[in-house]
């Protein structure tokens, strides 16, 4: 039987605004975690960080306990952008899935793409020729290298510095740029298809590319000379945040954030997937785990992306860019399952086929999602201000957290 | 009304603004030219005058209130347009450029935007003092204005305390901060009112230590005549970064503005502000700007004194430099004739080359551009006349150049540096400029112990 709510009700009777305006809690409280962190004590408040805030990366809403301007504990409210795209994926075909999965980080829209890509293709049971493998590469660590640069910016905007937001947006929007003349779009890219990639690489593209490489080093150091050498950035990130070695495997986190806790786990060199057995690179880990830590690895891996550009530009073999497949596709039945390393950490797509044109279940593994659990490990104990700095520094992206 | 709605819509918003502000130019001129002609506005001069130099206190204090407040506004719309323009610029973007030359007329426009906001309470506010928040904060930016002197003789009052009256009403801002961020009703609110209340009273003390001695800001400046290295920042150098960090930190400037740390707080105190209410709080922070700047170029950087002083330098290698007396009326019946004939010769003398040089231009568009040229070097004359013959004409030029380049340098600042947090900000103030302050005092004194 389901209660009636009458106009008339005592209990919902409100005698002040403030009431109205105090009434954070779900009620009644659907849990016993949920009953006792919203018992304020005295000396204690609750403040609604989101979904409407300047700094949350989206519509992250964090209800905060504090006492003054130190927290307690914290109450992450998901939700806010749930847009069902496993079951959207589950009601198209295989070519349309891809264009679903595409805006969940939108920042890092190819890593999106790729992996469902790579688990059809184990379904099909076919391989990308190697020019195509070689460009799937090649355009996935520049888009890494974009996301990373965003990262800084934000991170250093959230800690009050104006100027490197721009300066961020100045390297990613070459980065775009290049990547729109090659794909036709800016932001969604839509470049992958099953089985190759979308159009061998242009002209203009590649005359953008060879004009960025010739200084990307030389920028991004130049970039982040701003924050490496201030001594406000460096006291406030420094120590801040940490979450060691034990605490990220349990949590499950992966990339950069688990890289900056000492666990050198990148699922490019741990489950080599496309042509990264073929490239030299290194996977650069730190110890601390603190936000400085997780600063200094994405730059570290900026300078590994591009180091891995110019392998690729170096060993692309020529050759066609689609394999061969079917126009209508129609996997056999079985699951496959597919991970890649997304700027964020490991992205992973687990595809079941029932033998018909659209995936039975599709399932994604977002990193933002397991490593913005860190939040609650972390935060307690530290200030409001270092919310944003903890929160930016684990650099989730809600498109790919609220799925 | 209806007759001017089409005209109006069809305007640029620069012209929205440029029309009215024509329109009232117009209006002065017709006024001021009725009242010379009947006789009112020498007279009212002259009253003026004489009741000035009878130096009737409260007449001086109106007068200098007036004065004040009338400046305090466009000084509000400069500071706000090189805030935006320079900082623009700083992060590789163009910046304003669409509201009248290069954007210069932007800021006008934003007072324009506020005042047609909606003027918004919201449920459960505590009226009053939301109301009149924004004009305490205002009152002690403006207040804190009287005893800033410009120029020689030429500041509001000149108080024997003025340095403590200043750091008073400066104090007071936290005031009309606190009442902001109570009576909004909003918990951010509530945190940037508290953080300025621990700020502000943190920093008031090592700046007030940073500069302890004479209070009356004129002798502070007489007290720096003669050439550059006769100012206090290179007599005081530590006093002065005492004085430069605590004097931004008590103005919410970056890297100190956690009152309004957007990132964090949303915007502190004034998140529950619309309007012209918000537009107080931002035209008070802009004057406050240049404030601070000004009270540091008074302090530390000489005040109205230029860096160099001429006469010293000349008198050095036996020179004397020419006392300028060239006064109108000894011209006569000359004058006449330079104001009839000098626009046009001049005009004529600045469009024959400007002709020559553009051959395809049309003969009306040289001659415009010859008077335009003719005006700006006129302009340019009387300028370097004024600045020779008037001291106070030279004072505030000097004091402006300083008190800009100052503003500027808070701007770059504000550019370059991310927010500390306000654990560190607490930590800083007391464990670092404190002591600091202190030790500054007790080595100056003992310096002039030991030297006298």
């Amino acid at each position: 039987m389901t209660q009636t709510y009458s106009k008339d009700d005592p209990t919902l009777l409100v005698d002040s605004p403030a009431a109205i305006i105090d009434a954070i809690p779900p009620y009644p409280p659907r849990s016993e975690r949920e009953a006792e962190f919203y018992a304020v004590r005295d000396g204690e408040m609750l403040i609604n960080l989101g979904p409407q805030h300047p700094s949350t990366h989206g519509v992250l809403r964090v209800v905060l306990k504090i006492e003054g301007e130190k927290i307690i504990d914290l109450d992450p409210v998901l939700g806010y952008l749930h847009r069902g795209v496993e079951k959207l994926c589950e009601n198209a075909d295989y070519h349309q899935a891809i264009c679903y999965t595409d805006p969940l980080e939108y920042i890092s829209s190819l890593f999106m793409e790729l992996a469902p890509v790579m688990a059809f293709e184990k379904l099909l049971d076919l391989e990308a020729p190697r020019r195509a493998q070689y460009i799937r590469v090649l355009t996935c660590e520049l888009n890494r290298v974009a996301s990373h640069a965003l990262f800084m910016g934000w991170l250093a905007l959230d800690l009050g510095g104006l100027t490197p937001l721009l300066y961020a947006f100045v390297e990613r929007d070459e980065i775009v740029e290049m990547l729109a003349a090659q794909t036709g779009q800016r932001m969604l890219f839509n470049y992958f298809r099953i089985g190759g990639v979308n159009g061998d690489l242009n002209h203009d593209f590649m005359s953008r590319l060879g004009d960025w490489m010739s200084r990307a080093l030389k920028q991004v150091e130049a970039n982040q000379r701003l924050l490496n050498e201030n001594e406000i950035f460096l006291k406030r990130t420094k120590g801040l945040g940490v979450v060691d070695r034990g605490t990220a495997l349990r949590l499950g986190m992966t990339g950069p954030s688990l890289r900056a806790s000492g666990v050198p786990y990148d699922v490019r060199r741990a489950h080599p997937y496309l042509v990264y057995p073929e490239l030299a690179f290194d996977v650069p880990t730190r110890e601390e785990g603190d936000t400085y830590a997780r600063y200094l690895i994405r730059l570290d891996e900026i300078k590994q992306s591009i180091h891995m550009i110019d392998q690729c530009l170096h060993k692309m073999p020529d050759g066609p860019v689609m394999a061969k497949i079917p126009r209508l596709i129609r996997p056999r039945p079985g699951r496959a399952f597919a991970a890649i390393e997304s700027p964020r950490g490991q992205y992973a797509c687990y595809a079941i086929s029932d033998g018909t044109d659209q995936p039975f279940r599709m399932h994604l593994h977002d990193p933002s999602f397991v490593n913005l659990q860190a939040m609650g490990v972390v935060l307690p104990g530290n200030l409001i201000a270092d919310t944003m700095a903890i929160m930016a520094s684990l650099d989730p992206i809600m498109g790919g957290v609220d799925k | 009304m209806t007759v001017m709605a089409r005209p109006w819509r069809r305007l640029s918003p620069t012209g929205r603004i440029v029309v009215p502000l024509l329109v009232l130019l117009v209006l002065l001129g017709l006024l001021g030219f009725v009242g010379l002609v009947t006789g009112l506005i020498p007279g009212l001069v002259d009253l003026v005058i004489r009741l000035a130099q009878a130096n009737v206190g409260i007449v001086r204090f109106v007068i200098a209130v007036t004065a004040i407040l009338l400046i305090s506004i466009p000084i509000a719309f400069i500071n706000g347009y090189a805030e935006l323009k320079v900082i623009a610029l700083m992060q590789s973007r163009i910046g304003p450029n669409r509201v009248g030359p290069f954007g210069t007329l932007q800021a006008v426009f934003h007072g324009f935007k506020m005042l047609a906001k909606e003027d918004f309470t919201p449920l459960g506010a505590d009226r009053p003092a939301f109301t009149l928040a924004p004009v305490v904060v205002f009152l002690t930016v403006v207040l804190s204005f009287l005893v800033i002197p410009f120029a020689p003789g030429l500041f509001g009052a000149d108080l024997n305390v003025g340095l403590l009256y200043f750091f008073a009403v400066g104090g007071l801002s936290v005031v009309g901060l606190l009442m902001a961020g109570w009576s909004s009703f909003n918990k951010y609110s509530l945190l940037g009112g508290l953080r300025s209340a621990a700020q502000i009273v943190s920093y008031e003390i090592p700046l007030t230590l940073s500069v302890v001695g004479t209070m009356s800001l004129n002798g502070i400046v007489e007290a720096q005549g003669g050439q550059f290295w006769h100012w206090y920042v290179f007599q005081q150098p530590l006093g002065f970064a005492i004085f430069f960090i605590a004097v931004s930190a008590e103005a919410n400037r970056t890297p100190f503005d956690l009152t309004e740390a957007d990132s964090e707080i949303v915007a502190g105190y004034m998140t529950e502000y619309s309007g012209m209410r918000f537009g107080f709080f931002y035209f008070a922070e802009y004057v406050s700007l240049f404030v601070i700047s000004a009270l540091t170029a008074v302090l530390f950087l000489g005040g109205w004194h230029a860096p160099v002083e001429i006469h010293a330098v000349a008198a050095f290698f036996g020179l004397t430099v020419p006392a300028v007396s060239l006064d109108p009326g000894q011209l006569g019946v000359g004058l006449l004739l330079l104001l009839t004939l000098g626009p046009l010769v001049g005009t004529l003398v600045f469009t024959v080359p400007v002709a020559l040089w553009r051959t395809d231009w049309s003969i009306w568009r040289a001659l415009l551009v010859g008077f335009l040229l003719f005006n700006v070097a006129v302009g340019a004359l009387i300028t370097i006349y004024a600045y020779v013959a008037s001291e106070v004409v030279a004072g505030v030029f000097w004091f402006l150049a300083k008190t800009f380049t100052l503003v500027l340098v808070f701007i770059w600042i504000r550019t370059t540096l991310p927010r500390v947090r306000v654990d560190q900000l607490m930590a800083f103030a007391w464990k670092w400029l404190l002591p600091a302050a202190l030790l500054n005092i007790f080595v100056t004194a003992a310096a002039i112990v030991v030297l006298r």
